[in-house]
């Protein structure tokens, strides 16, 4: 059956939706170990050359004082990927499960899981950008990590399974009656 | 209410498909993430290398994480973390190294801190002021089994890393001059570089680790030298004076030197331990003391003081060092026939190799050798090696008249050289001996014998015949020199020979004739006669004038026209001599001089001498006899009367004017000679003699010169092998015992001057008697005739002579 405006496929339900919720999330976390465990950044400069994972930066600016940015360093590349994983598969279950409670909320938390999802990048943004800039030579360079890639996959990754994932679904199951 | 009864809705649903037919194909994604995961973190995991532990006792500038690991300046590793040992002894350092290279990190790997280093010969790892320290590693490049734990080394090895060679030890009392890296040079090339120099525990020496490099560790062997080229030194030793500078980076830095002096050493391996000597010289010379080639101990005792010389001294034979003064010390001696005394034991280390004997000379051998020297003459003594410090060498010298001496080879501990007397040139002493020498000298008997003698002389010469004697001398001087001019005396030598054989026979006569002369009055007439020609020889100067005039017109004479004859003459003797007969006659007079050196080799002429020195001492014998004799007073005596005598004949030569004249009429006549005859004569004569040079048969004369110089020759042999020597020896013994008859004769002189002192007194009488007579004079007139005459006949005969000096040797 399609769209007879835009012979787009129309189900009423894609069927295999959690399937592939489950995948894609299951190979962001899957990116995110390597993300977290390798360097993100190459820092290399007249007298030093160091490597920085993620953990290790936020650390690193906790120990300047910098809690600001240590905060939303932290948020954004390791609570919120976390917390989407946490999300998705909340969904995932709850969908999996038949429950028929806190529809409402459910879909509201999918909507904010989709809405962050391109945020995500920040992390990504800033290594480019770094890498693109401070590219002096012997003086300083700064090149991305390994860790840069995983996170960049993870964050997709996770998108995608966020994408895929039905929100009909959670509507599916009955709400249950209500006994006056 | 509900609606029970209504019928239960059915529940239609699709069936489900099967599970694997409900599989979406996204779960691709995720395996292929987990397999790309696993598989990065296998390849992390495999390529993160091995762990290694190095344990430093500080970990000065390494930071875990930071400082790598470098091999050959390349990274192979890096700093894991940092750690103490359990005991807090050390620090461990953990670190990854590539797994290519951990196979290699085996027993001899070694790592040391490289940090920046600034000395005088430059800075290193400057690098590391930005980068901080890093580990550097070295290693050979054979795979053993790897080792995980190791020793981190405190400063840097020797040898630079990569490079091979040989690591030496050098071990000297004295390290001021020693710093790390200081170069090791051969040949003034550095070839190897010092590391820093360790004061062993006990303080007593100083050892430092030299690295030589390939391939010139093979110049070192267990007979190489090592010497101290730092600073300079200035030597005063047997030698002379020596001063010594090496170059001023060595000055600065300092450095050692070596040389492998002599072959033979063995090789050597690493840590071999050699000792560093002050300067070059010590270190050549030690090779004496060197280990592994055995000494020859013999042991030398010297009578006098060995003040000077010390050990190290040398010990020379034929001026050539053969080894040296090992131990100088003082052994009682207690002999059984002996008190016990103290000797002065020198103990000399000899060398068999500098003996002669090669290489692998034994000292056995140098023991046999010394022990056939001894019997041969060889002796130790002293000698003086350098009179600026007094230093003294033992020298080993053969002495020709050496009394018989052995060898002691049973002596303990060492075999005993004899000794000679010591050849010291002490200027001290030299001085010193002389001083007592003159010290020794008897001057007071001297003085008081000189003073006796000056007293008698005093004596002597104030008696009045001393006073009146210089004048009789002087006259008697003009007449014996008159005597003396005469040609007769200038020919007497050539007759010599002949006298002498006639005197053998004489002698034996005369020593009965002068026995009688005493009795007789010849000598006295004699005398007289003598006196009485000295007066008659007083007109001589007139006749000389006479001789001045005929020279004079000789000297007019057409000498321009002989001497060109002469010249033509000496053309054609040039062309005779051209002939090769003549050059022949060198190698003939050659034969002639081998001859008569032959003839004066031969023991009867050596023995001439000796004989005519007997004669002497007889003739001294007999004028000391007459000296004794109170001789002068008594010729005092005979001279007056031989003056009265003098006087009579004074008045007596009156006459001789006539006689005179007589001469000088003669000498007139010679002046008259037609001399210009002569010299004209004399010219044909040279032309005759050209022509006769120029004859075949004189181009034939060298040819019979040298036959007659093979005559000569022969006529040599004949005189060396027959008994002329024989002759004219038994003529001079015959000579001194006629002189011994003449010293007998002498000691009746006394008498025989009385007697001619009568005599000339009575001739006095018999001479003033002859004034009137003029036969007398008449007399000496013709003897003076007969005199020129002889005189002519002898200038005749020198003129033949000159003409044809080959009649003297052919006898013409």
């Amino acid at each position: 059956m399609r769209c007879k405006r835009c012979h787009g496929p129309i189900r009423s339900r894609d069927t295999e939706s959690l399937q592939k919720v489950w995948a894609w999330l299951i190979a962001g976390i899957i990116a995110f170990i390597p993300a977290n465990i390798y360097p993100m950044l190459l820092t290399s400069t007249l007298l030093d050359r160091s490597e920085q994972t993620i953990i290790g930066g936020v650390i690193e600016l906790l120990h300047y004082g910098s809690y600001g940015i240590a905060t939303i360093v932290f948020v954004a590349s390791i609570m919120i990927p976390v917390g989407k994983f946490i999300a998705i598969a909340y969904l995932a279950w709850a969908v999996q499960h038949r429950s028929s409670r806190n529809q409402h909320q459910r879909h509201k938390l999918y909507d904010v899981v989709e809405f962050i999802g391109r945020w995500s990048m920040i992390d990504v943004f800033v290594v480019a950008i770094l890498s693109a800039l401070v590219q002096l030579n012997a003086v300083a360079t700064i090149n991305p990590g390994i860790a840069a890639l995983s996170f960049g996959l993870s964050v997709i990754f996770t998108m995608l399974s966020a994408l895929a994932f039905d929100p009909r679904l959670i509507w599916d199951e009955e709400e249950p009656v209500r006994h006056d | 209410m509900t609606e029970e009864y209504a019928a239960a809705e059915l529940d239609m649903k699709p069936g489900k498909p099967s599970f694997w037919r409900r599989l979406s194909f996204v779960w691709l994604v995720p395996i292929l993430a987990l397999l790309v995961s696993v598989g990065v973190a296998w390849q992390s995991f495999s390529d993160r290398g091995v762990e290694i532990e190095i344990s430093f006792p500080s970990a000065s500038g390494i930071n875990a994480g930071e400082t790598e690991i470098k091999y050959r300046d390349v990274t192979v590793g890096t700093v894991e973390r940092v750690e103490f040992s359990e005991d807090l002894q050390e620090v461990l350092v953990f670190a990854r190294v590539d797994q290519a290279v951990w196979p290699f990190m085996d027993q001899d790997a070694k790592f040391w801190i490289i940090s920046p280093d600034v000395s005088v010969r430059g800075i290193t790892g400057l690098d590391t002021v930005l980068s901080g320290v890093y580990i550097e590693g070295d290693w050979d490049r054979e795979a053993d089994v790897a080792q995980t734990s190791f020793t981190g080394l405190q400063r840097a090895p020797v040898a630079p890393p990569g490079q091979t060679g040989t690591e030496i030890v050098l071990r000297t009392t004295e390290g001021s001059a020693l710093s790390a890296g200081a170069p090791v040079l051969h040949q003034g090339i550095e070839v190897g570089v010092l590391s820093e120099p360790v004061l062993s525990p006990d303080g007593l020496s100083v050892s430092v680790s030299a690295f030589v490099a390939e391939p010139y560790d093979a110049l070192i062997t267990s007979s190489t030298r090592f010497w101290d080229t730092a600073g300079f030194s200035v030597s005063l030793g047997a030698g002379g004076v020596s001063l010594d500078v090496s170059s001023l980076a060595s000055l600065i830095e300092g450095g050692v030197a070596f040389d492998t002096v002599v072959s033979g050493g063995a090789p050597i391996s690493d840590g071999y331990t050699f000792d560093l000597f002050s300067d070059e010289e010590t270190a050549r010379s030690s090779l004496f003391n060197e280990v592994g080639r055995p000494k020859l101990n013999v042991a030398v005792l010297f009578d006098g003081s060995v003040s000077g010389l010390s050990v190290g001294s040398d010990v020379r034979f034929q001026g050539i060092r053969i080894g040296q003064v090992s131990e100088l010390g003082a052994v009682v001696v207690d002999d059984e026939f002996t008190e016990r005394r103290v000797e002065l034991r020198t103990v000399l280390a000899i060398e068999p190799g500098r003996l002669g004997l090669g290489e692998e000379a034994t000292p056995q051998n140098a023991l046999d050798l010394l022990a056939s020297f001894v019997d041969q003459g060889l002796r130790a003594r002293l000698v003086t090696g350098s009179l600026l410090s007094g230093n003294l060498t033992v020298e080993l010298i053969e002495v020709a008249d050496a009394a018989q001496a052995t060898l002691d080879v049973s002596a303990e501990p060492y075999p005993i050289i004899p000794t000679t007397a010591s050849n010291i040139t002490d200027v001290a002493d030299q001085a010193e001996g002389v001083l007592a020498r003159i010290n020794d000298l008897p001057i007071e008997e001297l003085l008081a014998a000189a003073i006796d003698v000056m007293d008698s002389a005093n004596a002597l010469l104030r008696s009045d015949g001393v006073i009146d004697t210089p004048e009789q001398v002087a006259g008697l001087l003009a007449d014996v020199r008159d005597v003396v001019g005469s040609e007769a005396i200038q020919a007497v030598p050539g007759q010599v020979n002949n006298l002498l054989n006639t005197l053998e026979d004489t002698i034996g006569g005369l020593s009965g004739i002068i026995t009688s002369v005493g009795d007789a009055d010849i000598a006295g007439q004699l005398d007289g006669i003598l006196t009485n020609v000295s007066a008659g020889t007083e007109n001589l100067p007139e006749i000389s004038t006479q001789l001045e005039q005929v020279i004079a017109k000789a000297n007019a004479l057409q000498l321009d026209a002989l001497l060109a004859q002469a010249e033509a003459s000496l053309a054609a003797i040039e062309q005779v001599a051209s002939n090769d007969d003549l050059q022949e006659v060198p190698v003939f007079v050659n034969q002639l001089l081998d001859e008569a050196r032959l003839l004066i080799a031969s023991q009867d002429v050596q023995a001439l001498p000796g004989e005519l020195r007997g004669v002497a001492d007889e003739a001294g014998q007999i004028l000391s006899d007459l000296t004794a004799q109170n001789i002068s007073a008594r010729l005092t005596e005979a001279i007056n009367a031989a003056a009265s005598a003098a006087q009579s004949i004074d008045t007596a030569s009156q006459q001789l004017p006539e006689i005179t004249e007589q001469l000088n009429a003669l000498s007139a006549e010679a002046a008259r000679m037609d001399l210009d005859e002569l010299s004209a004569a004399a010219t044909q004569l040279m032309q005759s003699v050209t022509e006769i040079t120029a004859t075949p048969s004189a181009q034939a004369l060298p040819a019979s010169l040298s036959s007659a110089l093979d005559e000569v020759q022969l006529t040599l042999a004949e005189v060396r092998e027959g008994g002329a020597i024989e002759n004219v020896n038994a003529a001079l013994q015959s000579a001194s015992d006629a002189a011994q008859a003449i010293e007998e004769a002498a000691n009746t002189l006394p008498d025989l001057t009385d007697q001619a002192g009568a005599l000339i007194t009575s001739s006095g009488d018999v001479i003033a008697s002859y004034g009137e007579r003029s036969r007398f004079n008449n007399d000496i007139t013709g003897v003076l005739r007969g005199i020129q005459e002889a005189a002519d006949a002898i200038t005749n005969l020198a003129r033949t002579i000159q003409r044809n000096p080959n009649s003297l040797i052919t006898g013409r």
